[in-house]
């Protein structure tokens, strides 16, 4: 790579008056050169900047240096193009990009594996969370209809007892009741009293209490309950149904496919016993 | 001054244009840059020593792209490309600024 420095030109110099010693232009740059050799360099780039000469050299110089621009700003406007950055790679660099970008992507998809492994882990468990929910939600209602504080529908029976002699006691209701559970009466009012496992019955004048509620005849009860098992019950020989009729009390038993006990009972809380379980 | 002219139409030229730099020449294209960068420096100094002559610069120029672009061609066949183009760039730069020094003494005495 021969270039302008100092070495090789002086050769190519010392050379060029041996060849071409009768040369134009030769001996008329070499005088000038020598004769100005106190000028300075940048009074010498002040002159070849200044006064424009046309020259064959310096055209041809300026055609060199417009095709080094031309490339220069070539490389910079396609270097510079980020979609077509990878163009002008060569092939082992676009082999290492290429591997790069594999395992890159195996990395992502690993990652992607464990977060979708973990989503799921996450959804089983929200939904097995719901699914709890929702069983604590059918069990509450369940124990709800047996301690009396939701409404409650389904096939059963009503008992009308009709006591206008007024010799039906509370023990004869309580007797009826306790028959009633016994045939698998599972929700029981009486004249909008709801009764619960904790219910007592009283005699008070002329009529009955249920829980401190003074009900009047005629007593209607409403119990939910298999219709087949809960009249017969009622109607044994010697039974409830026979024991108020000999008090001289008419009883009307009726089945029917759609009961609803409404009849509400506060929850109490307790204030001794706690939950065992956890 | 034409010279000078003549890069600054080169770089309007190439900017305007934009033509698309073929894939055959593409990798030689940055490399023969750097060459003609260093050919132009060294003609500079050469101009500011006094000693320039067109015919040095033309040749110095013509052969430094072209041995530049030989170069990393090479590399390119031996499998070592990005090697050597890395080596042609650290020489070729290396020249640059022992020419960039010699022009700033000219111009600046410093």
């Amino acid at each position: 790579m021969s270039n302008q420095e100092e070495q090789p030109e002086n050769r190519l110099r010392k050379e060029l008056p041996d060849e071409v010693s009768a040369s134009a232009a030769e001996p008329e740059q070499a005088p000038a050169g020598s004769g100005e050799q106190q000028l300075t360099g940048r009074q010498r780039l002040v002159k070849g900047l200044w006064p424009l000469r046309v020259t064959r050299a310096q055209l041809i110089v300026a055609l060199l240096l417009f095709g080094l621009g031309f490339g220069l700003a070539v490389q910079v406007a396609s270097n510079s193009d980020s979609d077509s950055a990878l163009r002008g790679a060569r092939q082992e660099d676009l082999v290492r990009i290429l591997d790069e970008l594999d395992s890159r992507t195996q990395r992502l998809e690993d990652e992607k594996q464990g977060l979708e492994k973990q989503r799921s882990e996450l959804q089983s468990s929200s939904d097995q969370a719901a699914e709890a929910r929702k069983q604590t939600a059918e069990k509450e209602k369940q124990l709800g209809i047996l301690a009396g504080t939701v409404a409650a529908q389904g096939p059963g029976i009503t008992m009308t007892i009709e006591d206008t002699k007024g010799t039906v006691k509370a023990d004869m209701l309580l007797d009826a009741i306790q028959e009633l559970r016994a045939a698998g009466a599972e929700a029981i009012q009486v004249n909008g009293v709801r009764v619960v496992a904790s219910s007592y019955f009283t005699d008070s004048e002329k009529s009955v209490s249920v829980d401190g509620n003074k009900i009047n005849a005629p007593y209607r009860f409403q119990i939910i309950g298999k219709p087949q098992d809960l009249e017969p019950a009622l109607n044994i020989p010697g039974g409830v149904v026979q024991t108020l009729e000999k008090e001289q009390a008419t009883v009307t038993v009726e089945r029917s496919s759609k009961i609803v006990v409404d009849a509400l009972r506060q929850a109490k809380q307790p204030d001794y016993a706690r939950s065992s379980s956890q | 001054m034409i010279a000078v002219l003549g890069l600054v139409v080169g770089v309007v030229a190439g900017l305007l244009v934009r033509p698309e730099v073929p894939a055959v020449v593409e990798p030689y294209l940055p490399i023969a840059v750097v060459a003609a960068l260093d050919a132009v420096f060294g003609g500079l100094r050469a101009m500011l020593d006094g000693i320039f002559d067109d015919k040095v610069f033309v040749v110095s120029f013509l052969s430094n792209v072209v041995v530049a672009a030989l170069i990393v061609f090479l590399g390119d066949k031996l499998g070592v490309g990005a090697q050597l183009s890395t080596g042609v760039v650290v020489v070729l730069g290396i020249r640059i600024f022992s020419n960039a020094a010699a022009i700033r003494r000219h111009v600046f005495r410093a």
